[in-house]
């Protein structure tokens, strides 16, 4: 302080004092006139023959008319392996068309009257949106009713809906605060909750249209569905037009599974992805939350507005306006009505100050055990819920939606009343004894993304014991399923392969292969066109190859002869001898090769394990995994099931494009000297176009210079 | 085949309905006249709604300045102002306003002087500038123990008040919240209080929250990393060229003086428009308006930006070279939201890139799927000023930006070449008319709409004006402006391109 008062005569040139003014307000002497008498519209509530639901609740303000459905079903029903599945159904149910339109019809029929129907299927529900005129009440419903009960799921659309699902996958770890944002509900509910697990490139690649038709017809049923209704309608017009929509759909279907139960051990742990393209850390820190029914969620709601949860809150104070360490900050302990919710703190600061930003936290949250709230803050967290309840019934939308939900989950209508009641009734003892009874500041869960390298301490010095760095790169589509290796599946695998042999021209005729040579035409897609390369590839058995790929003057070239082996650089155009790796890769090549496969059938250098069944390029096929000696996967093959041809075959490879699942459509068969192979084949790397190979002549043992294999000069 | 004709009739089938209904139209006029105005003395003008549905009421205050005021060197002054004004008044915010105020002046002093030290460039005395670095942290840290922390928010909050926020955008910074309709003259109280006494404390600690909103939304994210690139490249001279937030360097450099400077200049009465819609007596607002707001003196009206970005003479582009995957838009100048040639502007936007019938989204998602997203908009980065048409898109995963581009530009040509058909345009101004009603469902919306009508064309009865305008629009005012807009000499790119770090 005296080196302040060494300053004090820059007073002097204080500019501002004047601005003190006479007329000033004090805001706390205030009075208020009484509030004018909320009219709450009474929801009517009519459940048809069948079991639907509706809520009605009319409002002539504006010439509109809005729906808002509610099915009962979610992505908690969804396989793990098929994660997507829901969402892929609630996007396409509407895309897809419906027996009477094509999505594409239904979106002009619509737009051309600025009118919206949209679907999506979440977690614990699915929903259907109207909002259209009330002059086109006729046409939204009827969409409605066309989306909701007659869906086709159009192949196109589904493709549409995956690649974009695909496309999100690969945009998921540009925005840091997504990343923060989708990973600790993991580190909570578990990675494979259903309240936390995220699409896969597998996940999304293993839907099948099948699927989509198979979920919306377990689920859609009437008994499932609740809709409200809101806006500008006549009443008795409405139902008899719902019932005509709706009243024919029958009641049918088994009963909804339960949500999963939730399972948590408290404990302390640090978490750390690395984003080196940031200058700023997302942190996240937690634990599990709880539910809207417990006894002291009143008490809670008011713990919330203290701690984290508006402008004025202690967190808000003291990292953001106090340290002016961040812009966004929050921290909620937040509750459900089905499953607990999570108690999360939040705040994204400068790299330089994460460790610091943490502490903060932390230290907010331990005091909420210690300080019960001032009057001022139970002003602001108990007061402001109070006074700002009239907001709960300003908009029909909320009304009529929240009744429509609690009935879903089996609350009393006047549930909103009793817990306002409650807030009524909270002391500052109550604040401290919940935050003491709910929260764990010694059993925090902390994630931080950011950029490690520029952070002013370690992670592991914050007292949460050892950092556990988490790898966000994006898996490819290779599936991930465990393999069962049962004696069952490995006596079908076998078999299967042995049908395929028949099917491809006999055990005989494989084993007189002695040489393959083939030249053919390779389609390299780029930038949505394909460059033409041609290519010829000559195979002596067992180990002496040679492929040559030219295009415009230019060749490279791959020599393999026994042990050793040649191969084009590619940054130099020189042939230079291959590595290790290079021979492990092409010995890899070859024996993922059709003919290879098929020849060996009798005396296998691979296990051959059944994997399944399913569906490739709209054909029902067996799938048939090979695992090389030491058990790891080779290739996966898929077999048609009406032909036993080799339609498919997928395998995990690396290429200058990523690494990642490679899967080949087979096609165009021909037959060579009594072998039926495969004239086309088409590549794609995670599920997009990588190439396609067509081959213009396929030569079985024809005459091979033996120099071919040599040195080249 | 059989597809085309079932579309054929699915468009034939729309007509019928397109036609029928126009006599049903909804009365905008009826609504109109719930709506009244006054003007306080000082210039400060009020819209009110009275609508008693529910006994609440949103409030938003306009103010006719944006981030195109920023003076340079002071980029992002306006949304820092922004910031400020939550920040408290005399009598709000202060343990003791008296000792707080002077304090502040030391601070403020001080501030001065260590910032003439840090910008000397290569004469910089480092010992002298730690010694003012240490007395200016004492300082501040001074002035603070005075603070009673965001009372501002505090007393929103505790009276029932909700959705309290605000907004800075090129044009123009909107405040806004709502209360329990009988909290109207607290809001007054408090609205006023802020543009009548703002004390501008925790000014140089709440740089470092600004600091933090530009890390989050410019460096930290790919979309504002290249928002920022772009509008640099597409506007040489206007302040448009400028990202709202503004440069680090310069949100570390502005003192509490500018900013009360910039306050003085740009927040008058007469540059500031109300709107209130809900359960208000309109009398009673005038009553306590005149009281409140009346206190505040009349100042001049600051002027126009003078300053005109000179037509492009050349493509422009820019490319950055980024982590993340592929982000593609392109943009072409345009006039200001008041130019004859708006409304058509509007309708090709509609038609290119809005919702699921639009060609972009017809093309390069429906069709050839090489974009997860696409959309189209005018008014970018905002409207008081000439401005551009975006273009935007998401490439699939495994597409790439060249694609897209391909794609957007065959769009354009054909839009240029060919005329929309009579279904198009009709579908244009039916999305228009529901859109527009269905805007005046909320009091947020609506109150943002009159204000920002009002500010923008002085006169927010042309909220109900706009539909004239687009359903005066035919489909050779459409085919023209993208002939005379849509040309590559007037085109900016700007586009990330994913390199793996």
């Amino acid at each position: 302080m005296k080196r302040l008062f060494a300053y004090s005569w820059v007073v002097a040139c204080a500019w501002w004092l004047g601005a003190v003014t006479s007329a000033a307000q004090d805001v706390d002497k205030l009075k208020y006139p009484a509030l004018n008498k909320l009219e709450i519209p009474k929801v009517e509530k009519i459940t048809l023959n069948n079991g639907l639901r509706l809520y009605l609740l009319e409002d002539k303000t504006l010439p509109v008319l809005n729906v808002s459905v509610r099915i009962n079903c979610g992505s908690h029903l969804e396989p793990i392996e098929k994660i997507g599945l829901a969402e892929i159904c609630g996007t396409v149910m509407r895309t897809g068309g419906t027996k009477k339109w094509t999505g594409d019809q239904i979106d002009e029929l619509l737009e051309g009257v600025g009118g919206s129907v949209e679907t999506s299927i979440g977690v614990e529900s699915g929903t259907a949106r109207v909002n259209v005129l009330t002059e086109y009440l006729d046409l939204g419903l009827e969409v409605l009713a066309e989306v909701l009960r007659r869906p086709v799921f159009d192949q196109d659309k589904i493709d549409l809906a995956k690649v974009q699902e695909r496309s999100s996958i690969a945009r998921r770890n540009d925005d840091p605060q997504e990343v923060v944002f989708r990973e600790f509900p993991k580190i909570i509910y578990g990675a494979n909750s259903p309240f936390a697990r995220h699409t896969e490139y597998a996940t999304i690649n293993a839907i099948t249209r099948e699927d989509l038709l198979t979920f919306h017809g377990a689920y859609f049923h009437p008994q499932n569905v609740q809709m409200a209704v809101w806006g500008d309608f006549q009443k008795q017009d409405l139902l008899a037009k719902i019932e005509s929509h709706f009243g024919d759909w029958p009641r049918e279907g088994e009963p909804i599974p339960a949500l999963p139960k939730v399972a948590y051990d408290y404990k302390s742990k640090v978490y750390f992805i690395d984003k080196p393209d940031v200058n700023q850390s997302n942190i996240v820190i937690g634990h599990i939350g709880g539910l809207v029914t417990d006894p002291d969620y009143a008490a809670r709601i008011v713990m919330n507005n203290v701690l984290g949860g508006s402008f004025g809150s202690r967190l808000f104070n003291s990292v953001r306006s106090r340290e002016g360490l961040a812009y966004a900050v929050f921290g909620v302990y937040s509750a459900n009505i089905a499953y607990p919710g999570i108690f999360y703190n939040f705040a994204s600061t400068k790299s330089a100050t994460t460790g610091k930003t943490v502490q903060e936290i932390i230290k907010e949250i331990r005091r909420m055990q210690i300080d019960p709230p001032t009057e001022d803050e139970m002003r602001m967290g108990k007061d402001g819920y109070l006074n700002s309840f009239v907001f709960r019934f300003d908009t029909r939308a909320e009304v009529v939606t929240r009744l429509m939900n609690y009935d879903f989950y089996g609350l009393p209508e006047d549930f909103l009343f009793k817990e306002k009641e409650n807030v009524e009734k909270v002391t500052p003892d109550a604040v401290l004894a919940a935050a003491k009874g709910n929260l764990h500041p010694d059993a925090l869960q902390i994630v931080v993304v950011g950029k490690g390298a520029d952070f002013e301490m370690p992670l592991d010095q914050l007292g949460f014991g050892a950092v556990d760095t988490v790898d966000i790169t994006i898996p490819s589509a290779e599936v991930k399923k465990e393999l069962a290796v049962t004696a069952d599946n490995v006596k079908r695998g076998q078999e299967l392969l042995e049908k395929t042999v028949q099917a491809h021209g006999g055990l005989a005729n494989f084993k007189k292969v002695k040489s393959i040579s083939v030249k053919g035409t390779l389609l390299y897609s780029v930038r949505g066109t394909e460059i033409p390369i041609a290519v010829e590839w000559v195979q002596v058995f067992p180990d002496k190859s040679k492929s040559v790929m030219s295009m415009m003057g230019q060749s490279m070239m791959e020599i393999r002869n026994g042990g050793t082996g040649w191969k084009t650089d590619q940054a130099t155009m020189q042939l230079a001898p291959m590595t290790e790796k290079d021979i492990v890769e092409n010995d890899k090549d070859w024996n993922r090769n059709t003919i290879h496969i098929l020849s060996a059938v009798d005396k296998p250098y691979y296990q051959a394990v059944f994997d399944g069944a399913g569906e490739f390029a709209g054909t029902p096929v067996s799938y048939v995994a090979l695992l090389d000696q030491q058990g790891n996967p080779l290739c996966r093959l898929a077999i048609s099931d009406k032909s036993s041809e080799l339609i498919g075959k997928s395998y995990y490879d690396e290429t200058p494009l990523g690494a990642g699942t490679i899967d080949e459509s087979l096609s165009s068969f021909a037959v060579i000297e009594g072998v039926k192979v495969a004239m086309t084949t088409v590549r794609n790397l995670n599920g997009e176009k990588l190439n396609e190979v067509r081959i213009a002549e396929f030569t079985i043992n024809g005459a091979v210079a033996p120099e071919a294999f040599d040195k080249p000069q | 085949m059989l597809k085309l004709i079932m579309r054929l009739l699915a468009v034939t089938g729309l007509m019928v309905a397109l036609t029928a209904p126009t006599t049903l139209g909804f009365d905008f006029s009826e609504l109109e006249k719930s709506i009244t105005e006054f003007t306080l003395k000082n210039g400060l003008k009020f819209i009110v709604m009275e609508r008693h549905e529910a006994p609440v009421a949103t409030f938003v205050t306009l103010a006719n300045v944006g981030t195109v005021d920023d003076p340079k060197g002071y980029t992002g002054l306006a949304h820092m102002f922004e910031h400020m004004a939550f920040k408290g008044t005399s009598t709000l915010g202060s343990k003791d306003i008296e000792k707080e105020l002077q304090l502040i002046a030391v601070e403020d002093s001080l501030f001065m002087i260590l910032r003439a030290e840090r910008t000397k460039g290569p004469a910089v005395d480092s010992v002298r500038l730690a010694q003012l670095e240490k007395a200016y942290e004492e300082a501040r840290e001074a002035s603070y123990q005075f603070v009673e922390p965001n009372q501002f928010g505090n007393v929103v909050d505790r009276e029932g008040g909700i959705g309290l926020n605000a907004g800075t955008g090129a044009d123009y910074t909107v405040y806004f919240m709502s209360f329990p309709s009988n909290r109207l003259e607290l809001w007054m109280a408090l609205e006023s209080e802020r543009f009548y006494d703002p004390v501008l404390r925790e000014m140089y600690k709440e740089r470092d929250v600004v600091a933090e909103e530009r890390r989050m939304r410019t460096d930290s994210n790919p979309f504002g990393r290249l928002i920022e690139e772009f509008l640099a490249v597409a506007f040489k001279a206007h302040p448009y060229g400028v990202a709202g937030v503004g440069h680090m360097s310069d949100i570390q450099y502005y003192s509490r003086q500018e900013a009360k400077v910039f306050f003085d200049k740009y927040y008058g009465p007469s540059n500031l428009t109300i709107a209130i819609v809900g359960d208000v007596k309109t009398p009673e607002v005038q009553k306590l308006a005149e009281k409140y707001f009346g206190r505040i003196k009349a100042r001049p009206a600051p002027e126009r930006i003078a300053t005109e970005e000179p037509e492009q003479i050349g493509e422009r582009r820019v490319v950055l070279e980024d982590p993340s995957q592929p982000i593609y838009s392109v943009g072409w100048h345009v006039p200001e939201l008041a130019h004859p040639d708006r409304a058509a502007l509007e309708a090709l936007v509609d038609h290119l890139g809005q919702g699921r019938t639009s060609a972009l989204y017809k093309n390069l998602v429906k069709e050839k799927k090489i974009a997860m997203q696409v959309g189209a908009f005018v008014g970018f980065p905002g409207d008081k000023y000439p401005n551009m048409v975006l273009m935007y898109a998401m490439a699939s995963s495994g597409h790439t930006n060249d694609e897209i581009e391909t794609e957007m530009f065959a769009e354009v040509e054909k839009v240029q070449q060919e005329l929309l058909s009579q279904e198009e345009v009709s579908k244009i101004k039916a999305r228009a008319r529901a859109s527009l009603i269905n805007q005046l469902g909320s009091n947020q919306g609506l109150a943002f709409q009159l204000a920002g009508f009002q500010a923008l064309w002085g006169d927010w009865r042309r909220l109900f004006k706009e539909l004239d305008r687009i359903n005066a629009v035919t489909a050779q005012d459409v085919q023209r402006v993208a002939q005379k807009y849509l040309t590559k000499k007037n085109r900016v790119v700007g586009m990330v391109n994913t390199v793996q770090s």
